[in-house]
């Protein structure tokens, strides 16, 4: 049994339907990639994986649990972090509160994951009672991920990291990624940035109107005559 | 009158618009709806802390607190009655649905409670400073003798402690940092595991018991009738618009601006011109707004 599971999957918003089939399974470690043109959906599999999309057939599996469905803040209970690709901090809260409200859903605040997010991201601690609004682009991504790393979660799902980012800090976001992903968190990762997305994930999946195209390994597709031609531009 | 005596007049006035204008604007910004029955809920807070206060015979303070617990009720059961179900209607909705609430509202207590205004037994002691000298530039004193009452003096004070605990409230606990970061991005709270319809009712039970609280100390300084929380609306309105939308902090800063604007207008426009003292008021919400679109504290406006 896979991480996580994704099967036939149907989603949208309300009556538009974006997704028509998708199929894809991430196992426990893995650091997977999904790639693809514009307005192919990769967002929406983010997001009907959280359940900010609707899901109209198929299931979604988190360990045996069908998670297809769920409210976002029930299935943050499940173990899935989550980064959306932009609002993904709250810019009138501190740093440290960003981080508290990461931490939501726990008892307390579990100071030895805060500790470890700062010890990741140093040019945070720096900043902590400042508003995240406040942060460069590259610091709120950075505090977005040490938002989703605070729940220490099965998996981590990326929504274009390197989005919006100026082009010499996107090599840093990447490397950050592998970073987290050497320390045994799971990545499901939506990337615009395809070749470089291919180059660095374990396996890879190119999908196109909703649909799934292509399925292998990293280095795999990058190298696929047809992956190439069609959807990474020779 | 000297300056200094209106200077307090307003401040007196800014301290209970103030507690109100908080309640107002966090239902903005979290609610994200303009709650023009929300006059109303210090009307019932007044009422229900005269009646606390007569009826069985207790203290002033217990009967405040009475006044809050019912305000409170009050606005959760309002809300859970009639904004609630259509909260995904969008803001205009439940505007209109808050004015016909208001006016349904209005009515309904002044069936129940009579046309007559009633008065808060309330000893008062006045504390008077007569020894400042005047100071007159023209026809206005700017220093002058002054006087404040116990009264007063508890207004303010119920406001700076109110203003205390919000602060507490919103930057030290959990609910209360989840309420803020609810009115940041609501889409992301949920996905961060907030329960927004709790923080909702948090936040309507919250500015209930402010109303109740800013009706009750209102009603000490003037009286309680059917109208008392209407007739403060617009000013409640306008603090929380001047202070910058969904801003608590800005809220008070425009309630005080407004208090003092009022009785200084009050006081200083020529007597033909004292019924536009209220039109003053709004003049400058509308000049602030020209210059400053989000208000003195707004960093930005919320998106409809």
């Amino acid at each position: 049994m896979s991480l996580l599971d994704v099967e036939d999957l149907e989603a949208g918003y309300g009556d538009i339907k974006v997704l028509s089939e998708i199929n894809l399974r991430v196992e426990d470690g893995e650091y997977v990639t999904i790639v693809g043109p514009n307005g192919a959906g990769k967002s929406t599999v983010m997001k009907a994986i959280v359940g900010l999309a609707d899901c109209f057939s198929g299931t979604i599996t988190l360990r045996g649990t069908n998670i297809a469905g769920m409210p976002p803040e029930e299935v943050v209970y499940e173990g899935i972090g989550y980064v959306p690709q932009s609002n993904n901090i709250f810019p009138t809260l501190s740093v440290e509160e960003n981080l508290r409200i990461g931490a939501y859903v726990l008892e307390t605040v579990p100071e030895e994951r805060k500790q470890a997010v700062y010890d990741r991201f140093p040019v945070l601690a720096d900043r902590t009672d400042e508003e995240a609004g406040s942060l460069s682009g590259g610091q709120q991504q950075m505090l977005a991920m040490g938002c989703a790393l605070m729940l220490d979660p099965d998996v981590l799902l990326l929504d274009e990291p390197s989005a919006g980012l100026a082009p010499d800090l996107v090599d840093d976001m990447f490397d950050r990624v592998d970073r987290i992903n050497d320390a045994g968190t799971t990545v499901l990762m939506v990337e615009q940035n395809a070749k470089e997305a291919l180059r660095r994930c374990d396996r890879g999946y190119v999908i196109a109107n909703g649909e799934n195209r292509f399925e292998d390994d990293g280095e795999v597709l990058l190298n696929d005559e047809e992956v190439r031609r069609q959807f990474l531009g020779g | 009158m000297g300056l200094l005596q209106n200077i307090i007049f307003g401040v007196v006035t800014g301290s209970y618009i103030a507690i109100a204008a908080i309640g107002f604007t966090l239902i903005y910004g979290i609610v994200n709806m303009i709650n023009f029955a929300y006059g109303e809920y210090l009307t019932l807070g007044a009422f229900i802390g005269f009646f606390a206060a007569t009826t069985f015979p207790i203290p002033l303070p217990v009967a405040a607190l009475v006044a809050m617990a019912g305000g409170g009720l009050a606005s959760i059961v309002l809300a859970r009655g009639f904004f609630t179900p259509i909260n995904q209607t969008g803001p205009v909705p439940l505007l209109l649905t808050s004015i016909g609430l208001g006016i349904a509202l209005r009515n309904a207590i002044r069936l129940v409670a009579g046309r007559e205004a009633r008065y808060y037994d309330t000893e008062t002691t006045t504390f008077r400073f007569d020894a400042i000298p005047d100071l007159s530039v023209g026809s206005v004193d700017l220093l002058g003798g002054f006087f404040v009452t116990s009264e007063q003096l508890i207004v303010v004070a119920s406001a700076v402690t109110v203003f205390v605990a919000i602060h507490g409230l919103l930057t030290r606990t959990d609910v209360g940092i989840a309420m803020r970061a609810m009115g940041d991005d609501e889409n992301l709270a949920r996905v961060r595991g907030i329960d927004t319809q709790l923080i909702r009712d948090s936040v309507w039970v919250l500015a209930g018991v402010l109303a109740g609280l800013s009706g009750v100390l209102l009603a000490i300084q003037t009286n309680v009738n059917a109208t008392t929380g209407f007739s403060q609306i617009l000013q409640i309105l306008s603090a929380a618009i001047l202070g910058g939308a969904g801003s608590p902090y800005g809220a008070i800063l425009g309630a005080y601006l407004i208090g003092i604007v009022l009785a200084l207008s009050t006081a200083f426009l020529p007597s033909g011109m004292s019924g536009l003292s209220s039109a003053v008021a709004f003049a400058i919400l509308i000049i602030v707004l020209l210059v400053k679109p989000s208000g003195i504290a707004g960093t930005e406006v919320r998106e409809a």
